[in-house]
């Protein structure tokens, strides 16, 4: 049943994805219609949002470690971390190509790029302290927990620069038919899903390894 | 409320005896700092930027590695010999053991910049007579932010393989929205900033020194509510 299920979620994903770029490419995006990589903003932005979403998720499984002691709240923050960085990784990058297509630089200090690149470097700084400590896996957990808590304080700024701080970003974008919206949203969902899924194959993975270890130390 | 400054004085001074009988964090900060300005100074020869923008950001760089450097210390001399467990047995709360390690980095940072700041406004040929105050502030600001998050991941990397290596990534990825006030407000001070600084750069974003300030009180405020709350989770076993 959860094959089935997991199956049915991965056809979902991809379906939706190539309905949203599709029509997309047939509709246009809301941004510059000249721009000659235009369609990039219906990766761009929805992998921006979820790599935010998952920093949630992160901070989610940090506290509820910390009151519950529970190892799922401890893989729902790895496996968060892990798909986020990927996510903040795409939203850099699609970000970068789409700066250079439209404004001739790869990148510039403004407050959102300098904080959506410190948001990636959080999450690479996670796992890297993840990866190298050391002793009981409760502890490891703990401070894990900790690093998520502290580095969750740099998020609001990410939120902010976006939303209130002039920047080489249009203060915002409309959308010139419905078609466009649902394009848009449709995007946003397929990338919920998508990256919904990678969080939920990634602790089951996380779950079984544990399990593994476990076994081999009693 | 007698009982916490009993304990936090305690600490503190154990924490400033050791490091005055055993001189082995300042010297190593001071050398370390001077090898930045003048590295720094060297290159700024042929930049074209001018010594009132290189100068203060040589300053800040000086200051955030020497600080961490310091920091490293804090919880590595409690390991030799577990000492840690001698603290965290004594009735004595984590988050005073912070406050104090906190104050403690704080003093040695001020310690290490009442020797470095002359040491670049004679490099660079700066002019500090009518902004002294504001540098005071500023610095102290600056002292309380990096050794915040730094006195709670010194206790963490003593957990892990690479130790003082991770420190300095841990401590600067986490205060990288702070780095943006800091170097506004020091090039304010210096007059290193552009009177035409406007449109979308981060630094435009601040605004004012005022603006700068704020941040910089807010930042720490936050950094020191949060790291004190969570640093007994780090030490316990």
């Amino acid at each position: 049943m959860r094959r089935i299920l997991l199956l049915a979620a991965f056809v979902l994903t991809l379906s939706s994805m190539w309905i949203a770029l599709t029509l997309g490419t047939v509709e246009g995006p809301p941004a510059n219609p000249e721009s000659p990589v235009r369609n990039i903003i219906y990766i761009h932005v929805p992998s921006s949002i979820f790599a935010l979403f998952c920093f949630v998720a992160l901070l989610t499984g940090s506290v509820g470690y910390l009151i519950t002691s529970k190892p799922g709240w401890d893989i729902l923050a790895a496996a968060s971390a892990e798909v986020g960085a990927i996510f903040a990784i795409i939203s850099n990058l699609t970000g970068s190509i789409f700066s250079r297509a439209e404004w001739n630089i790869w990148w510039t200090p403004s407050p959102r790029l300098i904080f959506t690149a410190i948001l990636l470097l959080l999450y690479i700084v996670y796992l890297i302290l993840r990866s190298s400590l050391e002793g009981s896996a409760r502890r490891k957990a703990r401070i894990c927990a900790v690093f998520g808590i502290v580095a969750f304080i740099d998020v609001p700024m990410v939120i902010i620069s976006a939303r209130f701080i002039p920047d080489i970003h249009r203060p915002g974008f409309s959308f010139t038919s419905s078609w466009q919206r649902a394009a848009f949203f449709l995007s946003m969902a397929a990338m919920i899903l998508l990256g919904s899924l990678m969080i939920s194959l990634k602790a089951e993975i996380l779950r079984s390894k544990a399990r593994l270890e476990e076994q081999t130390f009693s | 409320m007698r009982y916490f400054w009993l304990s936090f004085k305690a600490v503190f001074i154990k924490d400033i005896v050791t490091e005055l009988r055993a001189r082995q964090v300042l010297p190593t900060m001071i050398v370390l700092g001077v090898l930045i300005v003048w590295i720094l100074r060297m290159a700024s020869e042929t930049a074209s930027a001018g010594a009132v923008i290189i100068g203060p950001v040589s300053l800040w760089i000086a200051i955030l590695f020497s600080g961490l450097l310091a920091q490293e210390r804090s919880f590595a001399t409690e390991q030799q010999q577990d000492c840690i467990c001698g603290l965290l047995l004594a009735p004595v709360d984590e988050g005073t053991i912070y406050l104090s390690k906190l104050l403690v980095n704080v003093v040695m940072l001020c310690i290490f910049e009442v020797i470095i700041v002359p040491i670049v406004v004679v490099a660079f040929h700066l002019d500090i007579t009518a902004h002294r105050p504001a540098l005071i502030g500023v610095l102290l600001l600056g002292n309380i932010g990096l050794s915040s998050v730094g006195t709670l991941f010194s206790a963490i990397v003593e957990l892990t393989r690479t130790r003082g290596a991770l420190l300095s990534i841990l401590v600067l990825v986490i205060l990288m929205p702070m780095m943006i006030p800091v170097t506004f407000a020091l090039l304010a001070i210096f007059n290193g900033i552009d009177d035409e600084l406007a449109g979308t750069g981060a630094l435009a974003f601040v605004g004012s020194f005022k603006a700068a300030v704020g941040y910089m009180v807010a930042f720490d405020a936050i950094f020191v509510v949060v790291c004190w709350l969570l640093f007994p989770f780090v030490v316990k076993e």
